[in-house]
């Protein structure tokens, strides 16, 4: 793929953008708070944005798109099954805990509610993620340009790096925030003709429709049996597995995106981020599922040798990770062919940003402020926050060459990630919502739930991953097993909670007001217009969501 | 309001950005022949009309 001089014109007028805003929004950085936490003044439409975009990494465009030409149309699934229902449940009932605690991270949040223990398990693990997670997005970016234009790997991973450095090291979290939005409105409008001229080249929807095995177009009717679709997972699996604990392990702890909805003007905004991010995430799979349902139907339709077909691998198989960069270098010409890759370019940036930025703030405020230099000046730890920064974008630059150097570190980190978060869930839930839930039953839950998720890994093998113990149960792809892990892991961690729990002294109720559910004064907000209450939009989007499940049943 | 003030706006920064991008778009329609392709122009101009409205939006609307 060769790029015209507009192509990199546009590509150097989104990096001078990107810089500009870190040195615009350095002004306004005067407190720890202002960098670390964007001092909670960030207006409701753009936390809402960016707490989609958080999510809206390279991983996830080029994955969605990906799994949109593996399985289908069944990936919607992970916006109307795996995201909506977590986001309006995170909207109701969880922010008012996060928000009205006025604690600053989600670890911080577990040491009010259980003990420093259990907040330092949770920090220490988050903070290792967040850091390899933005290395991987940076050796995923630079392995795609090198792939696909031919550029020098070392030199993408120090320009993308020392451009992520330079912005977020001048306006920390606002700065990220505000780059994500951008990527996001850079990402849906430099999508959506792709989309529209890909369809058209299909022949529309119901051409799609007639080209395909029916399993690829339809999201439910053929779940009643595991071997029956392409993702091979029974329809309970997908609604506990991925519907439940994945989902809302996710949306309503991981810090990275609940840290989105904390940095809002007031409680009402902070409970509004994530039910009004549901909007656009609703709409996501137009820009990053249908474009991989488009590219299998044209793969199977092309006749002629200009044909659009998806790539194949070295094996001779159809290598889907390509498939949006394919279709991007098939369909668009010189100009629009900039905004695309400025698109992916963007993604992948503000994936790591949104990782380093995430990562400096637990390790200041939970690791450095917590354990080892307390009491210091503000000005102290501003400035431990912005080092922090430098060295989040070295390790993570480490993190890449060593991605690099080793072909089975990024599967071997994000099965690490999927241990980690897996069980999370059970123990906000329980912790929130059973005031009998004691520090000792969370940290044990916590950790053996961890232990539970790497064992039943060890048991199950699929698409030759897995089974390290003892390949004992088969499973027909490697998504349903991931949704099998997270669930054993989760219900491990719920029952060993619980069980602890009710064998050890929970704190007093004074305790815990404004962190558990029974003892909290429950907010109702005086908004007036029905759309700008949290109830009464909550039940239209679930509805709306449940509709769109049954249009594509 | 002035021009300097409004760069403190997210809504004004991406307008300008969309603006300018569609003014490559465009411009490079008119005048280069790799360019001068109707999605180049599509595209363009509805990067145009997005970038001139994100300018009007203040971002604490």
């Amino acid at each position: 793929m060769r790029l015209h001089p507009a192509d990199y014109l546009i590509i150097f007028l989104y990096f001078l953008f990107v810089v500009a805003v870190g040195f615009i929004i350095k002004k306004r950085i005067r407190s720890s708070n202002d960098f670390l936490s964007s001092n909670r003044s960030i207006p409701l439409w753009i936390t809402s944005l960016a707490f989609i975009s958080a999510n809206l990494g390279a991983q996830e465009v080029l994955g969605m798109v990906a799994s949109g030409a593996k399985y289908g149309i069944m990936t919607v699934h992970f916006y109307w099954v795996g995201a909506i229902f977590a986001m309006v449940f995170l909207g109701v009932y969880m922010m008012p805990f996060y928000y009205g605690s006025k604690a600053r991270s989600v670890p911080e949040y577990l040491s009010l509610r259980f003990d420093e223990k259990t907040r330092a398990l949770n920090a220490v693990t988050f903070a290792v993620m967040t850091v390899f997670s933005s290395g991987i997005s940076l050796f995923a970016l630079a392995k795609l340009l090198e792939v696909i234009l031919g550029w020098d790997f070392d030199l993408c991973i120090w320009i993308a790096a020392g451009i992520v450095m330079v912005y977020t090291f001048l306006g920390g979290l606002t700065s990220a925030v505000y780059n994500e939005v951008l990527q996001f409105f850079l990402i849906v409008l430099g999508l959506s003709p792709l989309v529209i001229v890909a369809l058209q080249d299909a022949g529309g929807w119901s051409a799609i429709q007639q080209q395909l095995q029916p399993e690829l177009t339809h999201a439910w009717k053929y779940m009643g049996k595991a071997d029956d679709n392409p993702m091979g997972i029974h329809f309970m699996s997908l609604i506990f597995g991925l519907g439940f604990v994945m989902s809302f392990g996710y949306w309503c702890t991981d810090f990275l995106v609940v840290q989105r909805a904390m940095i809002a003007k007031d409680l009402n905004a902070a409970r509004r981020t994530p039910i009004l991010a549901a909007i656009p995430k609703m709409l996501m799979p137009i820009i990053v599922v249908l474009p991989g349902v488009i590219a299998i139907a044209l793969t199977q339709m092309a006749s002629d040798a200009g044909d659009y077909r998806i790539p194949q691998d070295a094996s001779g198989g159809l290598d889907y990770t390509m498939t949006l960069p394919s279709l991007i270098a098939h369909y668009y010409p010189s100009g629009l062919l900039g905004i695309g890759i400025t698109a992916l370019i963007a993604s992948f940036m503000s994936g790591m940003a949104g990782n380093v930025t995430a990562f400096n703030a637990v390790f200041t405020y939970d690791i450095y402020q917590s354990y080892f230099v307390k009491q210091r000046s503000d000005n102290h730890y501003l400035w431990v926050g912005r080092w922090v920064t430098l060295v989040g974008i070295l390790v993570s630059i480490g993190t890449a060459y060593i991605a690099a150097s080793y072909n089975n570190i990024n599967d071997f980190l994000q099965l690490v990630f999927s241990f980690v978060n897996g069980p999370l869930f059970a123990t906000f839930l329980l912790g929130m919502f059973w005031k009998r839930t004691t520090s000792a039953g969370a940290f044990w839950g916590l950790l053996l739930g961890t232990v539970a998720a790497a064992i039943t890994h060890g048991l199950t093998i699929a698409e030759g991953k897995g089974g390290w113990i003892a390949p004992l149960f088969p499973i027909s792809s490697g998504m349903g097993q991931a949704f099998i892990v997270a669930s054993f892991s989760w219900i491990a961690n719920f029952f060993i909670t619980l069980v602890v729990s009710l064998l050890t002294q929970p704190k007093p109720d004074v305790e815990l007001k404004g962190l558990v559910y029974s003892l909290t004064e429950k907010v109702y907000g005086n908004e007036t217009i029905w759309y700008k209450k949290v109830g009464p939009i909550s039940v239209v989007l679930l509805l709306i969501t449940i509709l769109l499940n049954l249009l594509f049943f | 309001m002035n021009l300097f003030n409004r760069f403190n706006q997210l809504g004004f920064v991406i307008g300008i950005f969309f603006i300018l991008v569609a003014l490559v778009l465009l411009i490079g329609y008119g005048i280069s022949e790799a360019l001068h392709r109707p999605i180049n122009l599509y595209s363009g101009l509805l990067m145009l009309a997005f970038g001139i409205f994100m300018i009007r939006v203040k971002d604490e609307e």
